[in-house]
């Protein structure tokens, strides 16, 4: 201990002795330290400090009642927005609600299908049953074969020496737009079928929908609306032909009535004249 | 680093041997510190400068945009509530609706359910009770009414073949298309009842969950038009299935002229 003592008043002495014979050396030494020495922090009461601490109380004080202040009043504008929407315009409970009326709806339309699917057969005679099914089948795959059931109730076409070739004609043609007429119902019957389908497709699809996407639905469902209208309109258009043909076998019945008569007249004109 | 120059700067000052070396050591050191030594903190005009350019950002560029913002907002909600969605005009739109249903409805029902029978004799009435009721599970009824009012198809032994396929033809036809207007009246029955509930519920309807009941109301239009056309279809046979009877007619008249012709000729051909 006492020997580390003296070791360092020893070295404090020879420092001493070195300051004094370098006077200019140390005086730079301790100007160094003094500039190079950490200065101590600037107090809030200095100048600068004071300017910052209001520019930043300004800077607050703006950026909460500028920039919070707007923010609020858009955030007051877009409740009042979503409030309105929510409870006037996409009303959850309305939109459930409309949902189950959508499938309360679709359940009449189940037992309407119910309804029409129960069998109207009648007939009684085997030719006649047989035709009848092939009419009632709702089933184009059997439209080839309506001919020949058509036939096997109402005949043929006379042979052309049973028939004049206008009656022949008449009859043929009457023949021909009533089985189109047939075939037609047979086709319509089909059809009828395949548009109820899709309807309880369709509806299935509404009742499954977002407010957004049930417009889309209704599109589709238009569009099978005009398809349904453009079938009707050609079964009406076969009703049509039939009443024209019908029409026109009533004139073609005077024409030839007329002609008959002349004929007969003519004939006996001869015959008398020949006696 | 200040410690580090403080150091060296010691060091070389302790081991400098002449005057001249102190000298040059002071030089360099005052050159190295001008040159590293960091850049002094701006002046006092520079911060206040600063803060009020921030502050012009935020009362200018900011301010304008949120309050552009709030207008904009201001004028959507102001446009959905007055002009696409105000609510007085949907509260009139469901009033009439439920004003409609009251002045309609009810008429119309009992303009529809008006008893429109019309037949005297017995027979008759109870066929016409039975094509009328719009019930699609009495078809057994149907064929005994009609069967009494029209007769069952002749014999074997009191009619050709022909005749009695034309009149058994006939009468399936017109079963048929009897049958089928009793299911249709039936489905018209529920096609009103759909309708009405569909009205009914356009009445309480917003403009967020009308759209469903469009949608369920044009399938319901497909739905009719569906049964529309397998009605069309029934009417289609029947009137086919009836020009067909008078063509049948019409063939067999031909045919029984041609032969009457023929004997007319041979009797006077051998007269």
């Amino acid at each position: 201990m006492k020997k580390a003592l003296a070791h360092t008043l020893d070295g404090l002495k020879r420092s001493a002795r070195w300051t004094w014979a370098h006077k200019f050396r140390a005086a730079v030494l301790v100007l160094v330290l003094t500039l190079m020495a950490p200065r101590p922090i600037k107090s809030q009461f200095d100048p600068c400090c004071a300017i910052l601490t209001a520019g930043l109380s300004t800077v607050t004080s703006t950026l909460s009642s500028v920039i919070g202040g707007g923010l609020n009043n858009i955030l007051s504008v877009e409740q009042t927005i979503q409030s309105f929407e929510q409870a006037t315009v996409w009303p959850q409970a309305l939109i459930t609600q409309a949902q189950g009326l959508v499938g309360q709806v679709q359940g009449f339309y189940t037992q309407i299908e119910a309804v029409i699917k129960i069998p109207v057969n009648s007939a009684t005679l085997p030719s006649t049953q047989q035709f009848e099914r092939n009419l009632l089948s709702g089933d184009s795959g059997q439209i080839p074969q309506t001919g020949a059931n058509y036939t096997a109730v109402y005949g043929g076409v006379p042979d052309a020496a049973s028939a004049p070739a206008p009656v022949r004609n008449m009859v043929d043609m009457t023949d021909a737009v009533a089985q189109d007429a047939m075939k037609r119902a047979i086709e319509i019957d089909q059809l009828a079928t395949l548009e109820l389908q899709a309807a309880d497709q369709i509806n299935q699809s509404i009742q499954a929908a977002a407010p957004g996407s049930a417009p889309i639905i209704e599109a589709q469902a238009d569009a099978w609306l005009v398809r349904a209208n453009a079938y009707t309109q050609a079964a009406t258009a076969d009703l049509m032909r039939v009443r024209a043909v019908d029409l026109a076998n009533a004139g073609a019945g005077v024409k030839l009535g007329a002609t008959n008569t002349t004929n007969l007249g003519q004939q006996l004109n001869n015959l008398l004249q020949r006696q | 680093m200040a410690l580090v120059f403080f150091v060296l700067f010691s060091w070389f000052m302790v081991k400098a041997r002449t005057r001249r070396q102190v000298m040059a050591l002071c030089m360099a050191g005052t050159v190295a510190v001008v040159l590293v030594a960091p850049p002094r903190v701006q002046a006092q005009g520079d911060l206040v400068a600063a803060i009020q350019a921030v502050l012009n950002v935020i009362n200018g560029v900011i301010q304008t945009a949120l309050n552009s913002i709030n207008s904009v907002r201001t004028a959507m909600s102001n446009l959905y509530q007055s002009v696409v969605w105000p609510v007085n005009l949907i509260n009139q739109a469901q009033a009439q609706v439920t004003q409609m249903i009251k002045q309609y409805q009810n008429l119309m029902q009992r303009i529809f359910n008006l008893q429109l029978a019309s037949a005297t004799l017995p027979v008759t009435q109870q066929l016409e009770t039975v094509m009328r009721n719009q019930q699609a599970a009495d078809f057994n009824a149907l064929t005994a009414g009609y069967g009494n009012a029209y007769g069952p198809i002749p014999a074997a032994t009191a009619a050709n073949p022909q005749d009695r396929a034309l009149t058994d033809m006939d009468d399936a036809l017109v079963m048929d298309n009897l049958k089928t207007l009793k299911a249709a009246d039936a489905a018209a029955n529920f096609t009103l009842q759909a309708a009405a509930q569909m009205e009914s519920g356009a009445s309480q309807a917003a403009p967020g969950s009308a759209p469903f009941l469009t949608a369920s109301a044009v399938v319901a239009s497909i739905q009719s038009q569906a049964i529309t056309q397998k009605m069309l279809a029934a009417e289609l046979r029947q009137e086919a299935g009836s020009m067909a009877h008078q063509n049948a007619e019409r063939k067999r008249t031909a045919t029984n002229t041609g032969q009457f012709g023929n004997q007319i000729m041979n009797l006077l051909k051998r007269n």
